[in-house]
């Protein structure tokens, strides 16, 4: 180290430096992905097996389905959040998804990436078809016909389409094949890779995580991303500049299903079962909820929503006497935090790691 | 042949018959001024004349470079060389000033990439340097939110914005000196004269007629939905019948 530098950092403006490093870094697209593979890397381990984290009460299967529910709720905040779009039928996306990944494992083959793949290209398929037709609509008759095609969907797989989906018992019987023909997702990692993260099947979810936090960061700093903010603000100022909002309004309806039907498919892998309930109106809400609990339209907001959520759902569930309410504790977690916090608990933390840091820099 | 020629426009809201048939004509390299007071119908002219709905243009035609733009959809009046300085500056306030600069370089893009599709060259539309020569004060804000700036320097990023769009025949400003102080008006219809003086045509709305007459070759005055008046500015400045049009 030269002298000078030395100087530099013995300086007293030695902490605003470093803040300004971080504000630097925080912001560039590696930094996104790192933190997303850090999280994965340690998150099974932190929730269901380390010494303290754990005394919480979570166990890693729970630990898998709220990474799949994050990518659940990434896909669609990229319509709420960036482009101003709510829908309340996105559980269409989500069971599309399963059903079709089930499906092409109970009649083709069971190769979770085949499975991942037609889980995806059929809901691209679904969101171009249903996004034709709804997204001529505007704010809340877009709400309303989104939840009515969901419906339609759940309907559908109930009676009509019985004899393809199973009707109320779903499809069950799902066996899955090595991944590329070479290893069982069930089977357990070796050693410290076992420790933190007991099986191949978690690495394939861990795997899609990021790279859906990546796709989706890269959407956030792209041109496209700069459009769906713009037409979050108003539609009609995008046209004065010239540029054809549908068209930038359909490829977000377009990649939010893709991404959502991603992360359906690979509910089916993890819980091999496809069901009824993955299309009901009531999925479409919990991501809703998960969504703005999180923080709208923050790349990170919706796993934390996800998180919060699903421990209520899993794990409080269970505690003794309180357990029943569990719905009813969430409800008012999420009624104090978006009351008090617009920006749900991503704005939270944002706003307390603020504060923290201008009395820090106050006081050196 | 006219740059833009109205004939006969009839636009609706819903039952409302606002504007009335509205005729009038913009040469190329003019600076025309369209006046009248609040609820004229000057704003729905140019909301006519882009695309945007409502309102509903029920009859009559609208001409641009010699093509019907009657139905086009606004981004294509757009991208066929007319930029919108819309009124209250209707800027995307929660985006940055170089990100508001930024939309439009991407529909440039887009239009270029046309434009080199069917052998033509290039056209560009300003560069970010070439804007900020123009407005300095939007290079000292360019990271700020536009909702911060005051309403002079919005009306300024306003106007850079659509000079980013590539080919801009014609630029229409809706009441760009509303509510702006004195000073900061006469900044906003320099940069206006500046841009005409390099050969861009302009449409000029405004309530503040003294400003606009000082600026503009010829004028519209508009009251009821129907044009009552035309003539040269000088024409204008000493009809003293106009004043039942113009005042409120």
């Amino acid at each position: 180290m030269s002298e000078e530098t030395a100087q530099q950092l013995t300086d007293t403006d030695a902490a605003i430096l470093s803040w300004e490093t971080w504000d630097r870094v925080k912001h560039t697209e590696r930094f996104a992905i790192v933190a997303a593979v850090v999280f994965v890397a340690l998150w099974s381990w932190l929730f269901a097996r380390a010494p303290i984290t754990s005394e919480l009460g979570g166990y890693h299967s729970l630990a898998t389905t709220i990474l799949i529910w994050s990518v659940f709720a990434i896909g669609f905040n990229l319509l709420l959040g960036q482009t101003g779009l709510l829908s309340f039928g996105h559980a269409m996306f989500w069971g599309g998804g399963g059903y079709a990944a089930a499906l092409v494992s109970l009649h083709v083959y069971g190769d979770p990436v085949l499975m991942l793949v037609v889980g995806t290209t059929f809901t691209l398929l679904l969101a171009a078809l249903t996004g034709v037709i709804a997204l001529r609509l505007h704010a809340v008759y877009f709400a309303i016909i989104t939840l009515a095609m969901g419906q339609l969907l759940y309907y559908l797989a109930t009676s009509p389409l019985r004899p393809i989906t199973g009707g109320r018992n779903g499809l069950t019987g799902i066996q899955l094949e090595p991944i590329f023909g070479l290893v069982y997702l069930g089977m357990p990692l070796p050693g410290i890779f076992g420790t933190l993260w007991v099986n191949y099947e978690y690495l394939l979810v861990a795997t899609v995580f990021v790279l859906v936090i990546a796709f989706v960061n890269r959407i956030r700093k792209s041109p496209y991303g700069l459009i769906f903010r713009a037409i979050r603000e108003n539609e009609q100022r995008v046209s004065f500049v010239g540029l054809n909002v549908w068209r930038y309004k359909f490829a977000a309806f377009l990649m939010s299903g893709g991404i959502v039907g991603l992360g359906g498919s690979l509910m089916t892998i993890e819980s091999q079962f496809a069901g009824l309930g993955s299309l009901y109106w009531i999925t479409s809400g919990e991501v809703v909820i998960m969504t703005v609990l999180g923080g709208v339209g923050t790349l990170f907001g919706p796993v934390l929503g996800a998180v919060i959520f699903l421990y209520f759902e899993g794990v409080v569930d269970g505690f003794p006497i309180v357990g029943r309410y569990w719905l009813l504790m969430l409800a008012t977690v999420f009624t104090a935090i978006v009351w008090k916090y617009p920006d749900g608990l991503w704005g939270m933390l944002k706003l307390i790691a603020s504060r923290i840091r201008s009395s820090v820099e106050d006081n050196p | 042949m006219s740059l833009l020629e109205l004939e006969d426009v009839h636009s609706y809201y819903g039952h409302s018959h606002i504007l009335r048939g509205v005729s009038m004509e913009v040469e190329e390299g003019e600076i025309v001024s369209l006046l009248g007071r609040n609820g004229a119908g000057k704003t729905t002219t140019l909301r006519s004349i882009a695309g945007a709905e409502p309102p509903e243009v029920r009859s009559g035609h609208i001409q641009f470079n010699g093509t019907d733009i009657t139905d086009l959809e606004t981004e294509d009046v757009i991208m066929s060389g007319i930029a919108i300085v819309p009124e209250e500056r209707r800027l995307f306030s929660n985006l940055t000033v170089e990100e508001n600069l930024e939309l439009s370089r991407i529909s440039q893009n887009t239009w270029n990439t046309i434009r080199r599709k069917i052998g033509l060259s290039d056209p560009s539309g300003k560069s970010l340097d070439e804007l900020y020569e123009l407005f300095p004060v939007l290079e000292e804000r360019k990271e700020q939110q536009a909702g911060t700036l005051s309403g002079g320097e919005q009306q300024m990023l306003s106007i850079a914005r659509t000079l980013r769009l590539p080919n801009v025949e014609l630029l229409m400003l809706d009441e760009p000196s509303e509510g702006l102080a004195p000073q900061i008006v006469e900044t906003v219809m320099n940069a206006i004269e500046t841009i005409a003086a390099e050969g861009t045509t302009v449409l000029l709305i405004e309530q503040n007629v003294q400003a606009a007459l000082e600026l503009a070759d010829r004028g519209y005055v508009l009251d009821m939905g129907s044009i009552v008046y035309e003539g040269t500015a000088e024409e204008l400045r000493n009809e003293d019948d106009l004043d039942q049009y113009l005042t409120v």
